[in-house]
């Protein structure tokens, strides 16, 4: 057991290390969900997620909308559709997107509780691709939750140069309540430093039938501009 | 900065990657009912609550106090771990069976397991 808390310790820090060797940059909204590293057999959600982005320059509008469940006790997939307003205010598709979750271990039986993510993404109409893969873990401190995630993501295609990026995102989450679960996250990716708070919550109906939310707000405090993000996302569990 | 800074937590996350010999605890699910309905186990330590269901369909161990869940297999011992935990009171329910389906873990200082039923 120790052994395997050392191997995905080390498998962890070299993954990162291979993260941040690379400077850490990622194009687009940085801003979009923290992980967790679980997956229960028979989950089946739909999920429906939105980021707004107010920069000096105007405002992105991000929306995802996604469906899926588990595949076996440790592994669950979903496809999502993403559509984007521009600073025109041009609403359309944006990409197609799939990800896999996989929880690599017990909750409890380790130190951290560890998971990966796997995700492909094509753009609407260009020939864009984009992979990303990643480690998720988490851990309890009593009633406080820390979640982290690190990613490693390259782009690909004809209409694209072709580069690696990464990405990292954590949350710190206090477990009040099962509604409500004041958290702060940060978020950084490519010249972009993000933090602030949020909250996760959900309302339990019957059987497998639940209700999760997520929220939170996001200043950029790397630069002097005007940076703000607002995420929003609803999954419903059945 | 945040580079350094996340260095010092992998350094951490090495360090402290240890795991102790936990102690089981057996609960049955049948019926649709938890046995024991109450366990007490040791304050600031890990356990294993080994769950066998009895039942011909599955149950989904929940709990927002003790930040689980798992899906109980008919017919199967699940293995849950939890802890370490400071004193309190900390209770559990089956998703499927919400009114009868239910129990608590009391974790105290002395430890004396399978107290009530």
């Amino acid at each position: 057991m120790k052994a395997l808390n050392l191997y995905l310790a080390l498998s962890f820090t070299v993954f990162c290390l291979l993260v941040f060797s690379i400077p850490v940059k990622a194009d687009g909204i940085v801003v979009d969900k923290v992980y967790h590293p679980y997956v229960l057999p028979f989950e089946r959600e739909f999920e429906w997620r939105l980021v707004s982005h107010q920069t000096d320059s105007g405002n992105i509008l991000a929306q995802r909308l996604g469906g899926g469940g588990a595949i076996n006790d440790t592994m669950a997939l979903e496809g999502y559709i993403v559509g984007e307003r521009d600073d025109n205010g041009d609403f359309g598709l944006e990409a197609y997107e799939l990800e896999l979750r996989w929880q690599l271990i017990e909750q409890g039986k380790l130190w951290a509780d560890w998971g990966a993510l796997f995700e492909l993404e094509k753009k609407h109409n260009e020939d864009v691709y984009e992979a990303t893969s990643g480690f998720v873990i988490e851990k309890e401190f009593g009633k406080t939750s820390l979640t982290m995630n690190a990613f490693l993501v390259y782009e690909w295609g004809q209409d694209i140069q072709n580069e690696w990026e990464s990405e990292f995102r954590a949350q710190y989450r206090y477990r009040y309540r099962s509604a409500f679960q004041p958290s702060l996250e940060v978020y950084v990716g490519e010249d972009f430093v993000g933090i602030g708070p949020g909250f996760i919550g959900l309302q339990r109906f019957d059987g497998q039938k639940q209700l999760k939310w997520e929220a939170g707000f996001i200043t950029e405090i790397s630069q002097s501009e005007k940076n703000h993000s607002f995420r929003l996302a609803l999954e419903f569990e059945f | 900065m945040t580079k350094r800074l996340f260095n010092r937590c992998l350094c951490c996350l090495l360090f402290l990657s240890f795991n102790a010999a936990s102690k089981e605890y057996l609960i049955i699910l049948k019926d649709h009912l938890f046995y024991p309905s109450q366990i007490t186990i040791p304050a600031n330590k890990k356990v294993k609550l080994l769950i066998e269901n009895q039942d011909s369909t599955p149950e989904e161990f929940d709990s927002f106090d003790l930040n689980r869940e798992k899906v109980l297999y008919p017919n199967r011992k699940s293995i849950i771990y939890i802890g370490p935990l400071s004193k309190g009171h900390y209770e559990f329910f089956g998703e499927f069976s919400p009114n009868t389906a239910r129990g608590v873990v009391i974790v105290g200082d002395e430890e004396a397991q399978h107290a009530n039923n």
